[in-house]
Parts: C-alpha cells; sequence; structure tokens
C-alpha cells in the first residue's frame, strides 16, 4: 500500500471513529425511545454544512475535481454522519436513515426523474425572432408552464427554443439570467410539481392545493421582473439596432414534437394529486410505514416515465439534446445531502429542546422565514433549505408533536410562515447559479451554444441584487410585514 | 470508395489503424475527415456549476494537435483530410457528421478487451452499428490480443482489405454488402464468399430439402461470385453448414481472413435483445476487423 493510500485510509478511519466516539459518548447506554432531536450536539450537522458548503464552493474553485468525483464527495459526508450515528444510537438512527431515503429521497427522485423524461420528449421547433414582445411571451409562457412541468422541465423545454429565437442578438446574457430568474425558480411556486422544495413539503403533509395560496406573491414578483426584462430588453434591441436576423436562409416552420408526453405531464399531476386525497391505508417497508396511495403515485410516475421512453422518437430526444446526466447528478448529491441533513432536522424539529434553539429563538416573524429560508436557498439548494425552515417553523409551533398532527395545525393557524418559508426558497434560489438545480442546466446549455454567462458574482451584483432582492424587499412590505 | 470518417478516442494504435486505411488509396480514397466527439458529460453539466468552457478548449485544442500531426502523415500519402471535432452524444453526431459529408464508410475503433467481458465492440460502437442505417461501418481492430487454441495470441490486422471473408444470407443488406465490395477493387486480392446454412434450416428439414437448399446456395455462391469476378475481384466460394456466428468466425480463421463483411438489418436494442443478430455478435466476439453494410 503507497504512503498516500494509508494517509487516506487513516483519514478517513479518524474522521468516521471520531464522531462515533463523540457521539456514543454522549449518547450513553439504552437509547431506545429517544428524542434524537433533543440529545444531537450541533457539531452533528456539520456533515451538512460540509455537504451544501461543498456545492456551493467545489464547482467554483475545483470545478474538475468537482465534476468529476462529486459522488464520492456526497458518499463521503453521508458515510460520515451516518456510521457514528448507527454506532451510537443503534435502531433509533438506523430508523431515521431509513425514513428519509424510502420515504423522501426516492419519491423526490422519482417524481423529479419522471418530469425530466416526460418534458425531455417534448421539442418546441421553429424559427421565432426574439423581440423583446416575443421574448417577453416566451418568459411568460414558460412562467406559466414551470408550476405544471416542474422548473427543470419547463426551462428545458423553452431555453433552446429561446437561445435559438436570439441568436442573432448581441446582448443575451441578460436574457438567460432572466430566463433563469422566471421559468427555473419564479414559476415553480404554484404547486407542489413546480419546485423540489414544495414537493418535499407536500411528502410531509402540506396538500396539493394549499400550494395555490402563493398566487399573489408569485404574480407580483413574476410581473416586476417581467417588467424589468421588457424595458431592458427594448433598451437593448434599440441600441443593438438589429432589426433583422442576419441569416434568414433557413427558416424551420414551428412546431411541437412528442406532444404525446403532454398526455403522460397529465398523467404525473393526476398521481399526485391523487396521493393526497385518497387514504388506502399503509404498509410498512423496511419499518417505514408509507401510504399505499403514495406507493400507488409513484408506480404510476414510474410507468409514466416509461410510457414516455417507450413512445417518443429517439430523434426528438436527440434533437432535444436529451441526456441522463443531470438527472444523474442530482440522484447522486440529493443522496448525500438527505442522509446528512437527518441530525439536522432532527435538531430543529426538536425545537427550543435541541442544540439550535439559538435559532429558533432568533427567526420569529415571517419576513425573518421568508428572507432566512430565501438567503440560505440562494447559496445552498432550496429544496433541503426548505425541509430545514419548515422544521424550525413546527419545532417553534408545536414542538414535539408528531408531523402528521402540526402540519395541519401549522397551515391551519399560522399559513403565513409557510408561506413566507415556501416563497422565500423557491424565489430566492434564483439568487445565484447555485440556488436551484435549474439554473446550473440553463447555463451549461446557454454556454455551449455560444452566449457567454456572467460569472458567479457578476450574476449576483449586475442582475440578482438589483433585480431580484429588490423585488423582494417591495414583496416583504406586501404580503410579510 | 473516396471519402472516409475516421472517429477516434485516441486510444492506443489510432494512429496505425488509420494507417491501415491507407490501402484503400489503390481503391480510390481521396479523403478522411478525421473526426472526435468530445462527449458532452465530460465538460457540461458540472452539477451546480455549468460549463467547462476551458476544458472545452483544452480537449479542442489536444484533438487539433494530433490531428494535425496525423494529417501530415496522410498528406504524405497523398490523402486529402477534413478535422470534425465537436462537443455532444458521439454516435448521433458521428452519423450526423457522417451523412453530412457524404462518406462512404465510417470507421470507429475497437475497445480494450478485458478479461472479465470477452468482446471487442463496445456499447457506443454497438449502438454506432445499430445506428448506421445508409453508411458501412468498419471495425477496425488494429492490434487485439485472442484466444487461439487455449493460448493468448497477439495478432496485428496491418492491412484488413487485403482478404476479405463476405458471409452472406442473400439479403438485401448482403447485396449491399457485395456491391460495397465491387468498391474496394484495387484494395483487395482475393474475396471468400460464405453461405453458412443455419443450423434451424438444417434441423427443421428432411434431406431432399436440404439438397435442394444446398444447390441453391452454390448456385447463388457462384452468382456472387461472378459479381466480384466482373467487377476485377479474385473470388472464391465457400458452403458451410451450422451456428452461423461460430461458423463464420471458424472459416475466417481457417482461410486466414484478414476481414469479414457482414449486411446488417440495423435492429433495434429491443428486437436485438429478442432475436439477437449475428452480425454484431461476430463483431464482439471476432478478432478481425468487421464491416457491416446496411
Amino acid at each position: 500500500m503507497t504512503r498516500g493510500k494509508f494517509s487516506l485510509l487513516f483519514l478517513l478511519a479518524c474522521l468516521t471513529v471520531l464522531p462515533a466516539v463523540a457521539f456514543a459518548s454522549e449518547a450513553g447506554h439504552g437509547h431506545e425511545g429517544i428524542n434524537l432531536g433533543e440529545v444531537l450536539p450541533l457539531y452533528s450537522a456539520i456533515p451538512f454544512a460540509g455537504m451544501l458548503l461543498s456545492i456551493a464552493l467545489m464547482p467554483l474553485f475545483l470545478p474538475k475535481f468537482w465534476h468529476h468525483h462529486f459522488g464520492k464527495v456526497s458518499a463521503f459526508w453521508a458515510v460520515l454522519v451516518a456510521i457514528p450515528m448507527v454506532i451510537a444510537y443503534t435502531g433509533t438512527a438506523l430508523y431515521e436513515f431509513v425514513h428519509v431515503i424510502v420515504a423522501d429521497y426516492v419519491p423526490f427522485i422519482i417524481l423529479l426523474w419522471a418530469l425530466f423524461t416526460v418534458s425531455g420528449g417534448i421539442l418546441l421547433r421553429g424559427s421565432l425572432r426574439g423581440t423583446p414582445v416575443v421574448n417577453t411571451v416566451m418568459l411568460i409562457i414558460g412562467t406559466a408552464l414551470a408550476s405544471w412541468m416542474g422548473t427543470t422541465g419547463a426551462a428545458m423545454l423553452m431555453i433552446r427554443p429561446f437561445l435559438r429565437a436570439n441568436n442573432y442578438r448581441k446582448n443575451r446574457s441578460f436574457m438567460v439570467v432572466f430566463f433563469i430568474f422566471l421559468v427555473a425558480n419564479i414559476g415553480g411556486a404554484l404547486t407542489p410539481l413546480g419546485d423540489p422544495p414544495l414537493f418535499l413539503g407536500f411528502l410531509h403533509g402540506v396538500p396539493f392545493t394549499w400550494t395555490f395560496n402563493l398566487l399573489p406573491e408569485m404574480l407580483v414578483v413574476a410581473a416586476i421582473v417581467l417588467c424589468i426584462y421588457f424595458v431592458l430588453d427594448t433598451y437593448m434591441y434599440k441600441k443593438e439596432g438589429i432589426t433583422a436576423p442576419v441569416d434568414e436562409g433557413v427558416k424551420e416552420p414551428f412546431g411541437l414534437d412528442g406532444a404525446l408526453n403532454f398526455l403522460f405531464l397529465a398523467g404525473i399531476i393526476g398521481a399526485v394529486l391523487m396521493s393526497g386525497l385518497v387514504d388506502w391505508g399503509s404498509i410498512n417497508m423496511f419499518g417505514i410505514h408509507r401510504s399505499v396511495a403514495d406507493l400507488a403515485r409513484d408506480g404510476i410516475l414510474i410507468v409514466m416515465g416509461a410510457l414516455s421512453l417507450v413512445t417518443t422518437s429517439r430523434k426528438v430526444r436527440e434533437d432535444n439534446d436529451f441526456t441522463w446526466a443531470p438527472i444523474l447528478e442530482v440522484a447522486y448529491l440529493f443522496a448525500g445531502i438527505f442522509v446528512s441533513m437527518v441530525p439536522c432536522l432532527l435538531i430543529l424539529k426538536a425545537g427550543t429542546k435541541g442544540a439550535l434553539a439559538f435559532l429558533i429563538e432568533a427567526v420569529k416573524e415571517p419576513a425573518h422565514y421568508f428572507w432566512a429560508a430565501g438567503i440560505l436557498s440562494s447559496f445552498l439548494d432550496n429544496a433541503p433549505t426548505y425541509l430545514t425552515f419548515f422544521s424550525t417553523a413546527l419545532g417553534s409551533y408545536y414542538p414535539g408533536m408528531p408531523e402528521a398532527q402540526a402540519v395541519p395545525k401549522l397551515i391551519a393557524e399560522n399559513a403565513i410562515y409557510l408561506k413566507a418559508i415556501s416563497c422565500g426558497a423557491v424565489f430566492m434560489g434564483a439568487n445565484t447559479y447555485i440556488g436551484n438545480a435549474p439554473n446550473f442546466m440553463v447555463r451549461s446549455i446557454a454556454e455551449e451554444a455560444g452566449t457567454p454567462m456572467p460569472s458567479f458574482f457578476g450574476y449576483m451584483v449586475k442582475y440578482s441584487i438589483p433585480v431580484l432582492c429588490t423585488t423582494f424587499v417591495v414583496i416583504t412590505y406586501i404580503f410579510f410585514i | 470508395m473516396k471519402k472516409v470518417l475516421f472517429a477516434t478516442k485516441f486510444r492506443e494504435l489510432a494512429f496505425d489503424a488509420l494507417e491501415s486505411l491507407l490501402d484503400l488509396k489503390a481503391a480510390g480514397l481521396k479523403e478522411v475527415i478525421l473526426t472526435y466527439i468530445i462527449p458532452r458529460e465530460e465538460v457540461a453539466f458540472v452539477p451546480y456549476g455549468g460549463y467547462m468552457k476551458d476544458e472545452e478548449e483544452r480537449l479542442r485544442e489536444q484533438a487539433r494537435i494530433r490531428f494535425e500531426d496525423w494529417q501530415e502523415a496522410l498528406s504524405k500519402a497523398g490523402v486529402d483530410s477534413k478535422i470534425r471535432i465537436e462537443v455532444g452524444e458521439p454516435v448521433p453526431k458521428l452519423v450526423r457528421i457522417a451523412e453530412k459529408e457524404k462518406v462512404n464508410l465510417i470507421v470507429a475503433g475497437r475497445k480494450k478487451r478485458t478479461a472479465l467481458e470477452k468482446v471487442y465492440v463496445g456499447s457506443h460502437t454497438l449502438d454506432l452499428l445499430r445506428r448506421s442505417t445508409a453508411i458501412p461501418v468498419l471495425i477496425s481492430k488494429y492490434m487485439v490480443y485472442c484466444d487461439m487454441e487455449g493460448q493468448c495470441v497477439r495478432r496485428v490486422n496491418e492491412h484488413p482489405f487485403q482478404r476479405p471473408l463476405f458471409a452472406t444470407d442473400w439479403s438485401k443488406p448482403s447485396q449491399n454488402a457485395l456491391e460495397f465490395i465491387t468498391t474496394l477493387k484495387g484494395a483487395v486480392d482475393k474475396v471468400d464468399v460464405a453461405h453458412i446454412i443455419g443450423v434451424k434450416i438444417s434441423k427443421s428439414l428432411d434431406k431432399s430439402e436440404l439438397n435442394r437448399i444446398e444447390k441453391e446456395s452454390k448456385v447463388r455462391l457462384d452468382k456472387y461470385c461472378a459479381t466480384l469476378k466482373k467487377a476485377g475481384i479474385k473470388a472464391e466460394p465457400h458452403l458451410t453448414a451450422g451456428r452461423t456466428a461460430s461458423e463464420i468466425i471458424r472459416l475466417s480463421r481457417g482461410l486466414n481472413s484478414t476481414m469479414i463483411v457482414l449486411g446488417t438489418t440495423g435492429k433495434d436494442r429491443v428486437k436485438e435483445f429478442f432475436v439477437g443478430s449475428v452480425s454484431h455478435r461476430i463483431a464482439e466476439a471476432s478478432e478481425l476487423p468487421t464491416l457491416l453494410v446496411p
């Protein structure tokens, strides 16, 4: 064995065993029936922080390493939290990990996979001319679609036609940035299908139709951002002085291929709706009670995705440049995120009895939730952030109460907090490239197509701070104070 | 035979494989399209990062420098060449470039055979065989290690076009393959034309019926040979019976063939899974370069 390999193994052993010993010493003996959230130390959240910081920093500073090894990084943080906890708290900890995988991760990935597969089978053809009006209409359509086919699905469907329509324009970067704002984020606020955080809320008991309540907030934000876009695009269009596309040679007629996939999309929406409406009892899976309706939903989603794969012509997917890479990346990364966030969520759910009592006590008002969930969603992925503040709200108002009872009470008595968390997580995912998964996919496609995109900080300084953050201040005053 | 697309991943001996194609000059080869597809996943969709433009540039430059070196060798041999470096899904991109450039032949490399997976063709090449429904594909296996009489032997396929074994099943693709071979005149010394009466046929027929098929096959083989001779290529018929794929491989070894030529119906993955594809099986298992004509 080389010295390098030995050092690596030694380091891994230390990283795994030391926390286990620390956990064990604090856990003592006989931990069956204990509330883990009340006994877990704050440092048990370090792997979760490490996981999220890896996502935030590694693509910036070590892009090549990250691109080839992100799966190992994700596994490292997951193992770092799972092994010590299982050694220290045995069955109780094991239950929590199996629960998060079976009840949260698997349905989450199945939904994303189904939406990704089905939307990847729809191809919008045609040579549109990207004028300010046409572009604004395309953004409105994308924003409206996002809640029904997911921000990822809508962004993948619309980005290539949007880029094609504007390939004759000199300044295209700002258009793609506004596309990220609206289609890849803000538009997804209306249903649990729209944005992953809302689906996690749905899995934890928030009704499907409850998210319709976010319509006023979404309309205000979308209207402001669209107005700014229209003014900016009109200014740029006039400044560029290009009145017609340079090459009018080959004009592709407007058309929609793979339209059958809209039927499968309807199947996905129906399946998710159904799982929230019916009660067919539950069954035990690996010691976890799962509702039969949820299992039926997951089964239908898989069937919809499979039908899309079988019935959509290969040419449509190829012309869409469809690839499994983004969804595989999300699957690998979120496996690590879901496992490593277990201690953090348990501590937050314990409310003031947990090690994060200071956070629970500091975040009190709806505006606090909106901005705290939002700012963290800007730099960390918004799905785990949503769940973190969702748990914080439950811990604040209903500490120790089972989730099945606490969530309906939160909605009935303190819905504004859930609205603030949902809006913060969904809207502010647009603040940076790393806030939401479709942001990086859109950026990647735009850059591949030759559209220069602003840097990480350029995106924030030139666009998200002046456009989005000011808009969020406005909606804070309108809705959350 | 004027234009060939040479697809490479710059694996070891890729240049030697390219040089072995220069025999086609005698058959009229004028231009080689040197093609490298940077797989999209190599540079795009960095999780939460976007696109690695610098990495794409680096890979492009690396490929360009290598290709320019190869171009010199081709130029010295009197063959023109063009470089195509693109980012995307390798197989569809290759097929699209081949169609756009109107090439007569696509040449793809072999994969490194492992002890666990004893095949010479990787999933990308198999996919290329399925997808190229209009242009013939040659899997050039320049140097391979194969099992011969229980021993691991190194084989160098330096002149693949010298003595091809052309196995026909009388199908339309086989006819196309025959026509394609006639375009190789000058590069080919002699063609062995073979037909295998498959186990399924011989099992289900009585002796008299089998004799009738045998006679008919001999006549057809002679016709094939006559077509080749008319085109100025020496040809010899061979009729045999047994399991088609293993019989073709056995025959190729016995005849010291330098390449196997087959027609292929281009079955998709589903059909191939249920029905199987003899041509793909031979491409995977034979140590010889395999030319599949759709």
